[in-house]
């Protein structure tokens, strides 16, 4: 694949994941989210294909099967697996409203694509526009953890908030040593393990949503 | 040499296994004993090749330089201090109920995980082992602050896990923006391009744009971490719910780590966009962290959060010193992380003996604790007293320091910012410790009977505070010297 050609891909699939992003901030059930950023997670692993066929690296390939199998297929099903085990509320109750969040959104991308357009030339050694894609997918994840107080809400801005890490850091010349993706991905995973383990135990102890405890003050 | 960084986390994984099979209670606390000796040991090893060579290298993932030889210290001396603390300590918490026999398998695993990744972390090299680590501190310690499964110490953890976790995915971002510049300034992916020696030595080639924004996302991601303000709204509950051995790991040791960091990136930021940029911001959050701290210090009732408040006021002073910079500044810092991993660590093996005694972490319950434990109640004192500041106890040296750095550097609105909290502080922390020490405690406390695995752990660490207060010895000056010397990149 021409270096060209892999730039206008990277920069389509950009598009989509903000796409994604913008259906994750607006989504009033739980169900949608996590299909959401799932659907991202699946864009994600697409861009590590085109960039492990631009550059020929097998390392970006397996990063890219790792992304599909973890991020898209075993993290959803078990945010969907705690969901049907706790009968958790499905609506997603945003503390501020969603109109106000998109508004945020908004601003994110812009000042994402100011920040990398101010760069000199060692923008070239990201792929396209990778790195404000990537700026605007973290900065908008925490936005969704910051405006959600449902414990699985905030695991899939979490989840969101990481892919924009992986995009960036998959575009950077020839990707991250494969080792410490793997690295990182296992800590994803372990993470993700522990804090289902968490919500699961406080449905069970003392009946409520974990995120929406708030005793501990001052 | 080099093998020995590799066998060095290693021994609390091997030991932290072995726990997962025994099921009587001294064999714990042996194989905890002998795990801490183990590291401290070591430790030693790797601090005198290090002075003597310059730095130790294995293969491009650890590093040893004299900046790792102050964490590496910091971590083996409180793990041990830890490991004797915890002999009588669980016994109490076993006897009372809060703690099942049945888990202290788990327990004891996880503290051992919990030292390892801690240990990593300040080996790595390469910035992305680092980024692994310091998220695996997350993961383990947030199992042990919940490890109670109350709503409250939930509540902490999952506050705890999620805060950080997104903190420090920050810190990746970070990661992989310096990653792109070095790999941009060697024309492609070569080895090494994330190591953090490759990266230094080269800092000065690499683009000053990406670095600097590499380097906001840093400090705000292993800022949170290290519960500099505004990012600190896990650190007083995860700190104050958590067992109290863990408790002084988390204060002394964890947040350290992630200082450790910070210190890396700023290292790597001064090469590449000058002295003032990432030592402004370091003020900046420095100074923010000990103004916001303040208030929360003097209206605090409850025991352990108003030791995670302090934390967040010493955290933001070693940023002072970083941020102040140059070599006495930075000196300070170093010597500072060293004096408050300590003592803190000091307070909350008392608040624990206090907690056990009181059955309350309410400071308007606890009274006459001199009386009913005259060892904890008197290391109680000697550490407030530190705490605040005074002399002849070690932090007054490093705030002295950074004082001294401050003016000498003509940065007076932040020094009479810094005095005036300082000084806040020492009254409303006096006031506090005062009133617990003081007094006839009731009848329904238990008086007496303080363990004496307890009474030695404070006595090792009040020792260090008062040797460290009195004078720097000059093997441990040399260290601190030549970890500025590095910090600074000369």
């Amino acid at each position: 694949m021409s270096p060209e050609l892999a730039t206008r891909l990277i920069d389509a699939l950009g598009a989509l994941l903000l796409f994604t992003m913008i259906l994750i901030l607006a989504a009033g059930q739980l169900y949608r989210a996590i299909y959401a950023v799932a659907a991202q997670s699946v864009l994600i692993a697409l861009a590590g294909a085109v960039l492990g066929a631009t550059t020929h690296n097998l390392d970006l390939w397996i990063v890219a099967g790792i992304t599909l199998l973890v991020k898209a297929i075993a993290l959803p099903w078990l945010l969907l697996r705690v969901i049907r085990r706790v009968g958790i509320r499905r609506e997603i109750e945003p503390v501020v409203p969603i109109t106000a969040t998109l508004a945020i959104a908004g601003g994110i991308v812009v000042l994402a694509f100011h920040l990398s357009s101010s760069l000199g030339a060692v923008r070239q050694a990201i792929t396209g526009n990778a790195l404000p894609v990537g700026i605007a997918l973290t900065l908008m994840g925490v936005l969704v953890m910051m405006s959600r107080r449902e414990a699985l809400t905030q695991m899939v801005g979490l989840f969101a908030s990481e892919n924009g890490i992986f995009f960036t850091a998959m575009a950077v010349s020839q990707g991250m040593p494969l080792i410490i993706e793997i690295g990182v991905v296992l800590d994803v995973i372990l993470g993700a393990l522990v804090m289902g383990v968490m919500v699961l135990r406080v449905r069970s102890s003392v009946d409520a949503d974990i995120a929406e405890l708030d005793r501990l003050r001052g | 040499m080099t093998t020995l960084l590799w066998i060095l986390p290693l021994v609390p994984v091997a030991f932290g296994l072995a726990m997962l099979g025994v099921r009587d209670r001294r064999l714990f606390h042996a194989l905890d004993l002998a795990s801490a000796s183990a590291t401290g040991v070591l430790v030693v090893i790797v601090a005198r090749t290090v002075m003597r060579d310059g730095s130790l290298r294995a293969a491009g993932v650890f590093a040893a330089d004299a900046v790792t030889v102050v964490f590496l210290g910091l971590i083996a001396l409180l793990g041990l201090a830890t490991a004797i603390y915890t002999i009588g300590w669980m016994r109490r918490e076993v006897a009372g109920g809060d703690i099942e026999e049945r888990r202290l398998p788990a327990y004891f695993a996880l503290v051992q995980a919990f030292l390892a990744t801690m240990l990593v972390t300040v080996l790595a090299d390469n910035l992305g082992v680092l980024w692994i680590a310091m998220e695996g501190t997350t993961i383990t310690s947030a199992l042990l602050v919940g490890f109670r499964r109350d709503r409250y110490g939930l509540e902490a953890a999952w506050k705890y896990i999620i805060v950080t976790t997104i903190g420090i995915s920050f810190g990746l971002f970070g990661t992989v923006l310096v990653y792109a510049a070095t790999a941009h300034a060697l024309g492609g992916a070569a080895a090494g391009a994330m190591n953090f020696t490759t990266i230094a030595a080269m800092a000065h080639r690499l683009d000053p744009g990406i670095v600097r924004i590499g380097f906001i996302f840093v400090i705000v991601g292993y800022g949170t971490k290290a519960g500099l303000a505004p990012m600190h709204m896990w650190l007083p509950d995860a700190h104050s719910q958590a067992p109290s051995p863990v408790s002084a790991l988390l204060s002394g040791a964890l947040i350290k780590c992630a200082l450790f960091g910070i210190i890396r990136f700023h290292t790597i930021a001064r090469g590449a966009c000058g002295p003032a940029f990432s030592g402004r911001l370091l003020l900046l959050f420095g100074l923010v962290s000990v103004v916001v701290a303040t208030p929360f210090i003097l209206t605090q009732r409850d025991l352990k959060r108003l030791l995670g408040y302090h934390s967040v006021e010493h955290v933001g002073i070693v940023a002072l010193g970083l941020g102040i910079g140059g070599p006495v500044g930075t000196y300070a810092a170093f010597l500072h992380v060293l004096n408050h991993g300590v003592t803190k660590a000091l307070v909350f093996f008392v608040a624990g003996d206090a907690l056990g005694r009181y059955g309350s972490r309410d400071m308007g319950r606890i009274r006459g604790f001199l009386r009913a434990a005259p060892f904890a109640g008197t290391f109680l004192m000697l550490g407030a007293f530190s705490l605040a500041g005074t002399p002849p106890f070690s932090i007054f040296v490093s705030e002295l320091l950074v004082l001294r750095a401050g003016i000498a550097a003509g940065r007076y609105v932040t020094v009479a910012i810094f005095l005036a909290m300082v000084v806040v502080i020492f009254a409303g922390l006096i006031h506090h410790a005062g009133k617990m020490a003081f007094g006839e405690p009731d009848e329904a406390v238990r008086r007496g009977g303080e363990a004496p695995s307890g009474v030695l752990a404070m006595g090792l660490l009040a020792a260090v505070m008062l040797l460290l207060g009195l004078t720097v010895p000059p093997g441990l000056d040399r260290i601190l010297t030549r970890a500025a010397e590095v910090t600074l990149g000369s």
